[in-house]
C-alpha cells in the first residue's frame, strides 16, 4: 500500500510521518511519534486504553486512522504531567491506589482530564457511567472512582489542575 | 517465629511504581524498541478439529515485506516437544509439538507463522496462506467427550478422559446410612478467560556472536519459563535470558511457555534477526489460555439439625484441547481444600478431567475458584432442605479456635485461621437481622432482596510438601538476594514475576523490615533471569509469603552482619545492645535506645573498602542470598456478604452491598492488599455475572470480541466494604499468610447464594453460572405472576 506523508501535531509538537493510509492513529503515535504511553488493549474500541484527546475531546486512537488526525491537536498521556508535576487527577490516582498494573491508566487519565473539565462536580453515578468506557482488570474500579472524586474536589478548590 | 512490632510493614502508603505508569513512561513489552525487529503473525485454524492436508505458502511468500513462513514441520526440527508425564496415578502422559504438524484441535490453533517487516504486512500475508483441511468431527461438551465413540481430541490417548482420581477418608457409606437426609447439590461453572488488558507478546533477540537468546516476555515465572524455553530450543540455560518488563496484567495467563512464543524464539535464532509478536484481542479471546468450566456435585449426609456427617464431591472439568499444565493440577486442589472452614472427616472425592476441542486451560486467578461456592452452596442447600437459617447451619458446622490446628479429611492441616470470627463480625457489620426484616418487608411489595454468605478458606502459599502430597509436580520454594552497596543504599531481588501487584513497594517493605532501613533506600529488581535468583515466580497467592518472606529472612541475615560490624566499629562486645532503624545504629543503655554516630553507609564503606577493619574472620562485602521453602500450605480466610435485588420481570441483578471480613495475616502493605481484595472480588463478580467463553457445537468460538465476552465495568460493580481482621501465621516469616485469590472464591459464592436467597419464594435454585437475565427468566417463567399483555 502506498504511504502518505503527513504532519501530526502532538502535545504541541509537529511530527512529520510517512504512513500507510490504513495505519491506526494509536500505532502512528506509538511507532512513528515514539509516544508509547498510549496503550493498545483491544483494537476494537471497547477497552479505552488507547484514549487520547483530539482537539481536547477524548477519542479512541485505535478507531481512528493517523491520516484523519492531520490538522488536529492531539494530546497524549505524556503531556499531562508538566515539569514533572502530576496533575491533580494523576496525583489522586497515586494517593488512592487507583492503579495496579497501570496498562489501562493512561486511557483513564485522558478520559477524565476531559470529563472533569466538562463536569467539575460529578456524582459517583456520573463518574461510574463515564468510567464504564474504560476496562480495568486489576482494581475493581473503586479506588479509581475515589481518585476522580478527590481530584474533582481539589480542582473545585482551584488546586493543581494542569491543563495540557 | 516471634512477631515484634513492625516498623515498615503493615503501614498504609502509596506505591513506588506509580509515577511511571501515571505519566505514560511504563515500559510494557510493545514499548521496547528493537531496531530492525521483524514482526510475526500466526495463521490459525478456522476449524475446531481437522486434518491438515497441505499448506500452500507460495502466494504469501511473495507478498511485500515477507521474509519467511514456517509451519509445524520446520519447527519440529528446530525445537523439542513438550512432554507432560508426571508420575501421577490416573493421569495420562501427553505430548505436543511446537505447532501442530498434521492435525488442529481447536478453532484458533496456529498452523503457520509469517515473519515480515511490519505487523500490517505480516497480517496481509497471513490471509494468503492457503491451508487445505479435512474436517473432523469436533467435541465441545465434556459429557459428550466421555461418551463411547466420541471424537478423540488427542489420538494418542485411549479416550478423552485425561485424568481420573478418587480419594476417600472415613466411612462415607456408613454416614449416609445414619444420616437424617442426604442432600444433593450441583454447581456448573462456565468457561472464562483471563483478559489481561495487555495481551500476550514477546520479543526474541538472538546474538549470533555470543550464541545467546534474550527473550522479552511478560511472565509470572521467569526462571521456570527460562528452563522450559532453553530445553525446547535445545540450548543450555546459560544461553537464554528471560526478561519480563512491566506487564499489563496476567492473572495466570502468562506463567508457562506458549507455542507462539517458542515459535518466535526459534525464528529469531533461525533468521539471526530480532523477531517480535503481539497478539491482538481476537487471538487473546480465542487462542490464549482459557480457564474454569467445571461441573461439581456434592452429596451431604446431615443429621436432623443440619450437622454435616459426611460429604461426597464429584468434579468433571473441561481442560480444552491441549495440556500446558498437568491435567489434575487445578481440579485436584478444589477437592483437597473443599471442606475448608467446616468440621467433617468422612469425605470422598472423584475428579475427572476431560479433553475437548477448545483452547487449553490454565490456572486463572483462583484456579480453585469454584471451591467456596460449592461448599457454601451446599450449606445453603442444607438450610433450604431442612428449613433452617443458613447462618445457623454454618454455626453448627464451623471450626472454632479450639479445633485448630485441624487436620482435614484430605490430611491438609488448617492452622491460624479465624472462620468463625470473620463470620460473626461480618454478620454484625451487615446487620443480618435487620436485613431479614427488610427482605420480608420488600417481598410484600413485590421486591426480591437476597443476602448471600460465603466463607472462604483460601490456600495461599503452596510449599513443596503440598505439591508432593497433592501429586502435582513442582517446588514451592523461593529465592532472594539483598546487596547493601558501598554507599549504603540497598538493591534486592527475588524470583517473582510482577504483573501489576506492586512488588516494588511491598517487597521493599519486607527488606526494610528485616534490615532496619527505610523502604525509600531500597530498590527491588525483578523479572530478569540474569539478575534475579532462581525462584518459582508468581502463582497462586505465593508472592507475599514465599517472595516477601524470603526477602525478609535474607534481610535479617544482612542485618546480623551489619550489626556485627557496627559492634566492632563502636567497640561494643554485645551485638544485642545494638539495633538498626532507618539505617542508623542505636545502642541500648539501660532501658533507653540512644543514637550512635554510625550509620549503614559507614558500615557498608567498611565492609567493601576497609575489610581489614572488619571483625576477625569476617568476609568482605554485604551480599546475601537466601532460599526458603514455606510450610506445606498457608491459609487465609474470609467471609463474604453480598446483597442483591433481583428484578423478576427482567431477570436483572442489582448488587446493592458487598462486605468482606478477611484475615490474611501480617500485611506487607495494607494499601496494596486492599487493592488486591477489590480486584479479586471484581473478577469473581464479573465472572459469575457476565463473562462467558462460548463455543457452538461445531467448536466455533462465539465470544471473540469485548462485545461478546462481557467484562464488568465501573457501572455494574458496587463499592466493597472491607473489615480487616488480620491475625499472624505463627509458622511463617513475619506472620505472613498471602492473599489475592480468595476474593474471587468468595464473590462467586456470595453472589450466587444471594440470588438464591432472593428467589427463595419461587422455589427455584440457581445452580449454574453466569447468572444472566436470560437464565433467571428461564427459571422464573411460570413461577411468577406475569403482567398480562394487552
Amino acid at each position: 500500500m502506498n504511504k502518505v506523508a503527513l504532519s501530526l501535531r502532538v502535545n504541541g509538537e509537529s511530527h512529520d510521518v510517512v504512513v500507510e493510509p490504513r495505519k491506526l492513529l494509536s500505532d502512528a503515535l506509538r511507532e512513528d511519534c515514539r509516544l508509547t504511553g498510549t496503550h493498545v488493549g483491544c483494537e476494537h474500541g471497547v477497552c479505552g486504553a488507547c484514549t487520547v484527546l483530539v482537539d481536547g475531546r477524548p477519542v479512541r486512537s485505535c478507531l481512528s486512522f493517523a491520516v484523519q488526525a492531520a490538522g488536529h491537536e492531539i494530546t497524549t498521556i505524556e503531556a499531562v504531567a508538566q515539569g514533572g508535576q502530576l496533575s491533580a487527577l494523576q496525583q489522586a490516582l497515586h494517593e488512592e491506589h487507583g492503579l495496579q498494573c497501570g496498562f489501562c491508566t493512561p486511557g483513564i487519565v485522558m478520559t477524565f482530564e476531559a470529563f472533569l473539565r466538562e463536569n467539575p462536580d460529578p456524582s459517583e453515578a456520573q463518574i461510574r457511567e463515564a468510567l464504564s468506557g474504560n476496562l480495568c482488570r486489576c482494581t475493581g474500579y473503586q479506588n479509581i472512582v475515589a481518585a476522580i472524586k478527590k481530584a474533582a474536589a481539589q480542582m473545585q478548590g482551584g488546586g493543581g489542575y494542569v491543563t495540557p | 517465629m516471634s512477631h515484634p512490632e513492625f516498623l515498615y510493614i503493615g503501614k498504609p502508603g502509596s506505591r513506588k511504581e506509580d509515577y511511571r505508569f501515571l505519566t505514560g513512561h511504563g515500559r510494557y513489552l510493545d514499548d521496547i524498541e528493537v531496531p530492525g525487529a521483524l514482526h510475526a503473525c500466526f495463521v490459525r485454524s478456522p476449524h475446531a478439529h481437522a486434518r491438515i492436508v497441505s499448506i500452500d505458502i507460495d502466494a504469501a511468500k511473495t507478498m511485500p515485506g515477507v521474509l519467511t513462513i514456517v509451519t509445524g514441520r520446520e519447527l519440529s526440527e528446530w525445537t523439542g516437544k513438550l512432554r507432560l508425564a508426571p508420575p501421577i496415578d490416573g493421569l495420562h502422559p501427553v505430548e505436543m509439538t511446537t505447532l501442530p504438524v498434521d492435525r488442529v484441535r481447536f478453532q484458533g490453533d496456529p498452523v503457520a507463522c509469517i515473519v515480515a517487516t511490519d505487523r500490517y504486512l505480516a497480517e496481509d500475508a497471513a490471509e494468503q496462506v492457503m491451508v487445505d483441511y479435512e474436517m473432523l468431527e469436533a467435541v465441545t461438551d465434556m459429557w459428550q467427550a466421555l461418551e463411547p465413540g466420541a471424537p478423540k481430541v488427542d489420538e494418542t490417548l485411549p479416550s478423552n478422559l485425561l485424568s481420573h482420581q478418587s480419594y476417600a477418608h472415613g466411612d462415607l457409606t456408613a454416614r449416609k446410612r445414619e444420616a437424617h437426609r442426604v442432600i444433593e447439590s450441583t454447581f456448573s461453572q462456565h468457561r472464562q478467560t483471563h483478559i489481561p488488558i495487555e495481551t500476550r507478546g514477546c520479543i526474541a533477540i538472538w546474538d549470533q556472536g555470543r550464541e545467546h537468546l534474550s527473550f522479552h516476555v511478560g511472565c509470572q515465572a521467569p526462571h521456570p519459563y527460562r528452563t522450559q524455553l532453553a530445553a525446547r530450543l535445545r540450548l543450555p540455560e546459560t544461553q537464554v535470558t528471560v526478561i519480563s518488563p512491566d506487564v499489563g496484567g496476567a492473572f495466570g495467563q502468562k506463567i508457562t511457555l506458549y507455542r507462539e512464543e517458542l515459535t518466535v524464539a526459534a525464528l529469531a535464532r533461525h533468521l539471526k534477526r530480532p523477531v517480535r509478536w503481539r497478539e491482538d484481542r481476537l487471538e487473546n479471546l480465542t487462542a490464549s489460555a482459557q480457564a474454569r468450566e467445571d461441573f461439581c456435585r456434592t452429596r451431604a449426609a446431615v443429621d436432623a439439625d443440619g450437622r454435616l456427617l459426611g460429604l461426597e464431591l464429584e468434579i468433571l472439568e473441561d481442560f480444552g484441547a491441549y495440556c500446558f499444565y498437568p491435567g489434575n493440577y487445578l481440579a485436584r486442589v478444589v477437592a483437597m481444600i473443599l471442606t475448608g472452614p467446616y468440621k467433617v472427616q468422612d469425605y470422598a472425592f472423584d475428579v475427572k478431567v476431560v479433553l475437548t476441542n477448545k483452547v487449553g486451560n490454565a490456572p486463572m486467578r483462583a484456579p480453585m475458584s469454584v471451591t467456596s461456592w460449592v461448599m457454601e452452596g451446599t450449606m445453603d442447600a442444607i438450610a433450604r432442605e431442612l428449613g433452617r437459617d443458613p447462618v445457623e447451619i454454618r454455626r453448627i458446622n464451623m471450626l472454632s479456635a479450639a479445633d485448630l490446628p485441624y487436620t482435614m479429611a484430605t490430611k491438609e492441616v488448617l492452622a491460624d485461621i479465624t472462620p468463625r470470627e470473620t463470620l460473626e463480625a461480618g454478620l454484625a457489620a451487615i446487620d443480618y437481622a435487620g436485613f431479614r426484616a427488610r427482605q420480608t418487608e420488600a417481598r410484600r411489595t413485590g421486591r426480591y432482596l437476597g443476602l448471600g454468605i460465603c466463607a472462604v478458606v483460601e490456600s495461599t502459599t503452596y510449599g513443596s510438601a503440598f505439591y508432593k502430597a497433592a501429586g502435582i509436580p513442582g517446588s514451592g520454594h523461593e529465592a532472594a538476594w539483598v546487596r547493601i552497596e558501598p554507599t549504603g543504599v540497598v538493591n534486592a531481588s527475588v524470583g517473582l514475576g510482577p504483573t501489576g501487584q506492586g512488588y516494588e513497594t511491598t517487597m521493599a517493605n519486607a527488606v526494610a523490615e528485616g534490615l532496619g532501613v527505610s523502604p525509600q533506600q531500597i530498590r527491588i529488581h525483578l523479572g530478569n533471569t540474569d539478575i534475579a535468583p532462581y525462584g518459582m515466580g508468581s502463582r497462586g497467592a505465593r508472592g507475599g509469603t514465599a517472595g516477601g518472606g524470603t526477602l525478609y529472612l535474607c534481610a535479617l541475615d544482612a542485618r546480623q552482619k551489619v550489626i556485627a560490624i557496627a559492634a566492632k566499629m563502636l567497640g561494643i562486645p554485645d551485638p544485642a545492645l545494638l539495633r538498626l532503624i532507618d539505617g542508623r545504629v542505636e545502642r541500648r543503655e539501660g532501658s533507653e535506645w540512644t543514637p550512635t554516630h554510625v550509620g549503614l553507609a559507614d558500615i557498608a564503606r567498611t565492609a567493601y573498602l576497609d575489610p581489614t577493619a572488619l571483625p576477625q574472620g569476617m568476609s568482605p562485602g554485604l551480599e546475601f542470598h537466601k532460599t526458603y521453602d514455606p510450610p506445606p500450605m498457608t491459609y487465609s480466610n474470609a467471609t463474604h456478604f453480598c446483597e442483591v435485588e433481583v428484578d423478576t420481570a427482567t431477570g436483572g441483578i442489582r448488587l446493592s452491598r458487598y462486605l468482606v471480613a478477611e484475615d490474611c495475616g501480617t500485611l506487607l502493605s495494607p494499601t496494596v492488599v486492599e487493592g488486591q481484595q477489590h480486584g479479586a472480588i471484581a473478577m469473581g463478580l464479573s465472572g459469575a455475572l457476565f463473562e462467558h467463553v462460548q463455543y457452538d457445537e461445531t467448536g466455533q468460538n462465539l465470544s471473540g470480541s469485548f462485545a461478546d465476552y462481557l467484562v464488568a465495568t465501573a457501572h455494574e460493580l458496587p463499592n466493597f466494604e472491607i473489615l480487616p481482621m488480620h491475625t499472624p501465621n505463627r509458622l511463617t516469616p513475619a506472620g505472613l499468610k498471602g492473599m489475592a485469590e480468595g476474593g474471587v472464591m468468595g464473590a462467586i459464592g456470595a453472589v450466587t447464594n444471594a440470588v438464591n436467597d432472593a428467589l427463595a419464594p419461587f422455589g427455584v435454585v440457581v445452580n449454574r453460572q453466569p447468572l444472566t437475565p436470560m437464565y433467571l427468566r428461564d427459571l422464573l417463567r411460570g413461577k411468577i405472576q406475569e403482567p398480562v399483555a394487552k
